[in-house]
């Protein structure tokens, strides 16, 4: 028992950070395809992090090493909330709600980190980063919601294991508002554009990142590698209904992830007012009706 | 057991022989007062448990009432002598060294007069001589609001002057209707031939005495003599003023209404006019600058909530009401008298210029907090338990009338704390921090002593209202069975 | 053992300590230390007991009654604990000042009168103590002076105000049944009409409502908790708003009991609904106004009002779960919000009182510990887990989703990333960023702070993984209210409707990081630079200017500053002053002309004459 669980941890962990960073190869390339450009192999994300854990690093102190650690293991520690497939090694510690918790110790941390580098760029690239997170957790927070108020658990599992019975959430009516509020919301949480202004490299030199050296980058490309994958695998769950085995899950979250590249691809950047403004608007108004059209229904389960 | 009329004839003959005692030295005239007020103090101690057995009366001359002028030591009467005995003496210590300018002499003996005609009226079973007393009273209480003879003081004493002879005549001609009515002065032998107040001829006396005393009690609207006599006399006097002098007025309410007419009736009335004269006094003192000013109009709205108590009528009514007349009593002396010592220091009567006087004068201004705070109804202090009865009297009444008076009266509550808080902030947290040069300038024993026997019953009495319950009670039950009262002095 | 003997110990000592402070300041230190431990000792042995004592009966016919259970066991003892840590706390912090001996009469005064008002067994002593915790921290409010002046007058006003709403409470109580009892009043009002129960509600709402700083109570307590002592503010914000909280604790499940409670009212009209609305709105307003303020301590007292709505909405919930998140989170607030108090005080005392946000930056380097207390102070706050604050935030989602209120629970997240950007703030204008030269040569917090700091802190990571501990003690207190207790372990709470468990979470973090760790460790080791070795664009990095906390949130500040005037104040300065100018209207009655007073009296004199002979009224 405790060893398939440790097992599956593992296998968890080490899947997510391939496709993470598969994720982060494709993406390079399908925007250079875009671009007209050749772009390069899809392993270079791989390559670029065993040569930074080669190269010399520089650190601020105590905080800033400290920071990348927590920032990392929240990431990692979500993972194994997070149903892959049928695999979900901590189902029963407390469901969506430590999950929406445990999604804040990555950028918490990181926030930690970049602070004490004592760069300003870097203190805005965090500022920016709380803003955004506060514009798009109003209607996700809306959103998952009305998902548990469905549902009437709290359980991610749970809610998988009741769009096996029923279907997907976007074939329940009464979610389809949610559902598009989400679609409408997914780049911001994953940084695409038009949501790319925590990290403006032309602005604000890479933002949380400025200060970042060697190891520190690779593992901050490590973590963000993670957070791609979390924030698409926990839509996925919640309104495509999750998947049956891992590789069926697979291929649902590359689907949804090749389609927000395409619009990542192709928009200009908001600026953070601008953001703020356009997420508390469509999307929550939305996610809002939705939450009404539940408590109107009722509970379906 | 001691003749009460004692407590009327020492004060009386001490304050003629001061002048006398000039001869010997000239030190020894401010001690007259002290003595005289120790004595009664002790007197009407003693009289205490013997009054609470039975009524005490006593027939001047030898004439057996309603023949003769009788004493009648009733349990609220001795309560009034012991209240009246105490105040004056603690602010007769507190005369030593404030009073130090003018003439002493004059101070002293009409300071023993005011006592005495005070004690007299609160004593007395003679409407006529209550009358009598009650000028006495009000005569010396006009000239020593024009103690120091500054243009204030002169002017506040004349405005005095003339609202309280207008007040007087109308007691004078209440009187006199009373006697051709029922040929007798007596009050229990008028009582006994009134029945009800409806019909007009015993209605208009019974207004006559209401409004005429109601000058001295400083009801609304009879008040406006108040705030410039209180706060233009000597703080001694203005203790005086504030903690006996329109308690005394009161009492003469209280006995004409309760005891005289039995106009159980007219207490509605009275209930609102409390109310209104509450509310008055509180807002007109809520952005008052000047602190005497500021605790004069206070007391007016103490008097409106004692009125308020009295009103209601019940039993709890009025041991409330006469609890918070001895708290207001009290602390509203200890104020005027720790306020009184801080104004000689800073020279201003203006509030802003308390700033820095914890420090400069930290027991007096410790004294002042504790007296603010006992007025406001703070616990443990004996402003507390003398509102919590008030509040339970009138709640027990189970009436949405009652409940919103109740509502009104908290409302000035939370006025009357606004500036009384103010006010130790200001003392307390105003100012410069610490000035270079700043001396401590604590207050001479004479003034300290009084003061803390004030703060001394204001808390052993807030922690332990038990001392002062029994003699309220049965004061209170004196007033309410006029059959009673009736019944022991014409047997 | 007496209860008596604690509050003997405590009022006596607030006393002595004064009388002491004449004599040697040393044995003065000593002695207020002392007493406040002593008392937390005291109660410990407490534990699990329950017994009841008359200890006065000399004020009118009020026997006074002290009493203690489970419940008044907790809150008794989180305040006298919290309290003898700020007192620890003040022995450095108040040397500077003067007036010592005062402060800590009053603060043990202050700590004494909360244990009063807690162990009481009647709403009279209950009273008397409320009365004199309200003057008791008027007066130390104010210590500081200047801005902390009309602070403490606006607590004091609003204080009577409240206390004399309850009064009329419990003597309308005391009319209609005879008694101040609690456990003889208990149920009593399952008989009444519910008109009366609203009424008693409504006036007990406003004396405790004041206190626990309810929207739209809460004006006194932003200024009074940020312009008084740090230490102080710790008691206030750690432990005194909860007073408020156990005053409505007691007065749904002690007085009224749960049962008329919930059927008191319908639907979304119920009292049950309107309390946790109130409350709901108690956690968005001030979150969103915390974000705005430059000031920590008012940064903190903002966010105090908020966290106090949290734990009203638990309170008013009603379900089992959600009164366990309510006193539960009561517990975490304590610790975390006095933590942050004495964190922000430590800086404000090295600094010389610096507690603007603007100016600071960069403190890390020099107070390491003091940061450490702050970011897990901070991390209790938004409830990251494995801090105590995250269990009881659970619960309180949880509760409200499964019970199908999600518009709640909704107000109660929002509030939670609200606070994770102005805790954010907090921390980073503080000790992360840039150290401006000026505080090059700052000395680290002295022991005396870094002491009850470092307690606190670790107090808040060992309830976070073992939530049992507390929860345990609450259980038993739900079982004294009626409600079924929750399935609980140490670590943890079972439930059909959703389970948790710190202990997995725990080891899951714990081993992650490790592993982390060690591939950091094990790879290249990083050189340290100094802040002056930035990235900069090519250019040296600016001295005191490298350094990005003004308007932090601009961005979001100017977007809702223009909503998030408070109001509710405004409309009470509004009042104040139409009193004001109320009274000098009607002080324009005493004209000063002495024929206009005869007049009244002649006036007055026939009005009551007039009234007689046209309707004969008496």
């Amino acid at each position: 028992m405790v060893m398939t669980t440790i097992l599956e941890i593992i296998f968890i962990i080490l899947l997510a950070g391939i496709i993470g960073l598969f994720f982060l190869g494709l993406s390079r390339k399908i925007m250079a395809r875009i671009h007209w450009r050749y772009g390069p192999p899809i392993t270079q994300p791989l390559i670029d992090i065993i040569k930074l854990f080669n190269q010399t690093s520089m650190s601020h102190g105590f905080l800033f090493n400290f920071g990348i650690i927590f920032s990392l293991a929240g990431s990692v520690v979500v993972l194994l909330f997070l149903p892959f497939g049928r695999i979900c090694p901590l189902s029963d510690s407390g469901g969506l709600l430590v999950i929406l918790y445990l999604m804040l110790i990555a950028p918490l941390g990181l926030a930690l980190s970049g602070g004490e580098a004592a760069n300003p760029y870097t203190s805005i690239g965090i500022s920016r980063k709380l803003l955004l997170a506060f514009g798009y957790e109003l209607p996700l927070l809306l959103i998952l919601l009305t998902v548990m108020t469905h549902y009437n658990t709290i359980s991610i599992v749970e809610i998988v294991n009741k769009q096996f019975q029923a279907g997907w959430s976007f074939q329940h009516l009464s979610l389809l508002l949610p559902g598009i509020a989400y679609i409408l919301i997914l780049p911001a949480i994953l940084g695409f554009r038009p949501f790319e202004l925590i990290q403006a490299p032309q602005e604000i030199s890479s933002g949380p990142m400025a200060e970042y050296s060697g190891k520190f980058l690779a593992l901050t490309t490590i973590q963000h590698a993670f957070n791609i994958f979390i924030s698409i695998s926990l839509f996925t769950n919640l309104f495509l209904g999750g998947a049956a085995n891992p590789g069926y899950f697979f291929l649902k979250i590359l689907a949804v992830f090749v389609i927000f590249l395409f619009a990542n691809a192709v928009f200009p950047r908001f600026r953070i007012e601008q953001a703020i403004k356009y997420l508390w608007r469509w999307p929550s108004i939305l996610a809002f009706a939705g939450l009404i059209i539940v408590l109107i229904t009722g509970k379906n389960f | 057991m001691v003749n009460p009329i004692l407590l009327i004839v020492i004060p009386l003959g001490l304050a003629f022989v001061v002048p006398l005692f000039r001869f010997i030295s000239k030190k020894i005239e401010k001690f007259i007062p002290f003595f005289a007020l120790l004595a009664n103090l002790i007197i009407s101690l003693t009289l205490f448990p013997h009054v609470l057995e039975k009524p005490i009366h006593v027939s001047i001359g030898g004439f057996l009432p309603p023949l003769g002028i009788n004493l009648v030591a009733g349990p609220l009467g001795i309560l009034f002598a012991m209240l009246i005995a105490l105040v004056g003496f603690l602010v007769s210590i507190y005369a030593f060294a404030y009073i130090k300018e003018k003439d002493q002499e004059k101070y002293h003996i009409l300071y023993l007069l005011l006592l005495t005609g005070a004690t007299g009226v609160v004593l007395t079973g003679d409407i006529f001589n209550l009358f009598v007393f009650f000028e006495i009273l009000c005569i010396s209480s006009y000239s020593l609001v024009a103690y120091f003879g500054d243009k204030p003081g002169i002017e506040s004493a004349v405005k005095y002057l003339i609202q309280g002879a207008v007040g007087s005549s109308l007691v004078l001609i209440g009187i006199g209707l009373l006697y051709g009515q029922f040929g007798t002065l007596n009050m229990a032998d008028i009582a006994s031939n009134i029945h009800s107040v409806h019909s007009i001829s015993v209605f208009i006396p019974l207004v006559l005495l209401i409004t005429g005393f109601g000058v001295e009690a400083a009801i609304f609207p009879l008040n406006a003599w108040l705030p410039d006599a209180h706060s233009s006399a000597p703080s001694s006097i203005s203790a005086i003023l504030s903690g006996i002098a329109i308690e005394v007025g009161l009492y003469a309410i209280v006995r004409v209404v309760f005891t005289l007419f039995g106009a159980s009736s007219i207490l509605t009335f009275l209930l609102f006019l409390g109310v209104i004269t509450l509310l008055i006094g509180e807002l007109c003192a809520f952005n008052q600058e000047n602190i005497k000013r500021m605790l004069a109009y206070s007391s007016i709205g103490q008097i409106g909530l004692i009125v308020f108590a009295l009103s209601i009528g019940s039993l709890s009514g009025i041991n409330g009401g006469l609890f918070q007349l001895v708290s207001h009593t009290l602390s509203k002396a200890l104020l005027f008298l720790a306020a009184g010592y801080m104004i000689f220091r800073s020279g201003s009567m203006n509030i802003s210029s308390f700033e820095g006087m914890g420090k400069k004068m930290p027991y007096t201004s410790f004294a002042f907090t504790i007296g603010a705070f006992s007025i406001v109804g703070l616990p443990p202090f004996i402003g507390f338990p003398g509102k919590f009865m008030i509040l339970k009297a009138a709640l027990f009444e189970q009436d949405i009338l009652f409940t919103i008076l109740v509502f009104l009266i908290l409302l000035a509550t939370i006025i009357e704390g606004a500036y009384f808080f103010r006010v130790v902030q200001t003392i307390y947290f105003k100012g410069e921090k610490s000035t270079p040069g700043q001396e401590r300038e604590i207050a001479p024993l004479s003034v300290l002593i009084p003061v803390f026997i004030f703060v001394g019953l204001i808390v052993v009495i807030g922690i332990y209202p038990k001392l002062i319950t029994e003699i309220l009670e049965s004061s209170a039950s004196e007033l309410l069975n006029r059959a009673d009262y009736i019944k022991n002095i014409l047997p | 053992m007496n209860l008596s003997i604690i509050l003997a110990i405590a009022f006596g000592g607030a006393l002595l300590t004064y009388f002491s402070g004449k004599i040697s300041k040393k044995a003065r230190d000593v002695l207020a230390v002392l007493i406040s431990l002593v008392i937390a000792v005291i109660l410990a042995f407490f534990y699990n007991t329950s017994s009841r004592e008359i200890f006065y009966t000399g004020f009118l016919d009020f026997p006074l009654i002290l009493r203690i259970d489970t419940f008044s066991w907790f809150f008794a003892f989180t305040i006298a604990v919290i309290g003898s840590f700020s007192i620890i706390f003040s022995l450095s912090y108040i040397r500077k000042k003067g007036n010592t001996d005062y402060y800590y009469t009053m603060m043990l005064l202050v700590i004494a009168s909360m244990i009063g008002i807690i162990l009481s067994g009647d709403l009279v002593s209950f009273y008397i103590f409320w009365e004199i915790m309200s003057w008791s921290t008027f007066l130390l409010i104010s210590y500081n002076r200047g801005p902390a002046i009309a602070a403490g007058i606006k607590y004091i006003i609003m204080s009577v105000t409240g206390s004399v709403a309850m009064l009329v409470g419990i003597i309308s109580l005391y009319s209609h049944y005879g008694t101040v009892i609690y456990t003889e009043l208990s149920g009593l009002l399952y008989n009444a009409s519910s008109g009366y129960t609203i009424f008693i509600f409504v006036l007990f709402f406003i004396a405790l409502g004041i206190k626990n700083a309810i929207w739209p109570l809460h004006v006194w307590l932003p200024p009074a908790h940020s312009e008084a002592p740090s230490p102080f503010s710790a008691v206030l914000s750690g432990t005194l708003i909860k007073i408020g909280t156990y005053g409505i604790i007691l007065l749904i499940y002690v007085i009224v009991k749960i049962n008329v409670f919930l059927n008191l009212g319908e639907g979304i009209v119920s009292a049950r609904y309107i309390i946790a609305v109130t409350g709901a709105i108690t956690i968005l307003i001030p979150t969103f106004i915390a974000l705005l303020q430059d000031d920590a301590k008012r940064l903190l007292a903002w966010s105090t009002i908020a966290q106090a709505g949290y734990i009203i909405l638990g309170i008013a919930y009603g379900t089992s779960e959600s009164v366990a998140s309510g006193m539960f989170h009561f517990f975490n607030h304590a610790i975390f919000k006095a933590l942050l108090f004495m964190v922000v005080g430590a800086v404000e005392y090295r600094t010389n009182g610096v507690r603007d946000l603007n100016s600071l930056g960069g403190l890390i380097k020099k107070m390491p510990v003091t940061f450490v207390g702050g970011l897990i102070g901070i991390c209790g706050l938004i409830g990251v887990p494995l801090t105590n604050g995250f269990v009881s935030k659970w619960l309180i989602y949880k509760t409200l989703i499964i019970n199908n209120s999600p518009f709640l629970a909704f107000a109660a997240l929002l509030g939670t990333w609200g606070t994770i950007l102005y805790s954010y703030k907090l921390l980073h204008n503080m000790f992360l960023g840039q150290l401006p030269e000026k505080y090059e040569k700052l000395e680290r917090a002295p022991f005396s702070m870094q002491l009850p700091i470092v307690i606190l802190s670790l107090a808040i990571i060992l309830f976070g993984i073992l939530p049992g501990l507390p929860l345990k003690v609450i259980n038993s207190i739900e079982s004294g209210f009626g409600l079924e207790p929750l399935t609980i372990n140490i670590w943890g709470i079972t439930s059909d409707t959703g389970t948790i468990n710190m202990l997995n979470l725990f080891v899951a973090v714990f081993l992650i990081g490790i592993m982390i760790w060690l591939i950091f460790k094990g790879s290249k080791k990083s050189a340290g630079i100094g802040q002056y070795d930035n990235y900069a664009a090519g250019t040296t990095v600016p001295k005191n200017k490298y350094h990005y906390s003004v308007d932090f949130y601009g961005p979001l500040h100017r977007m809702i500053s223009p909503y998030l005037r408070d109001f509710i104040d405004d409309f009470y300065m509004s009042l104040a002053r139409s009193i004001k100018n109320l009274g000098n209207g009607i002080r324009r009655i005493y004209t000063g002309d002495v024929g206009y007073y005869a007049i009244y009296i002649m006036l007055f004199l026939a009005l009551l004459i007039f009234i007689q002979i046209k309707w004969k009224l008496w």
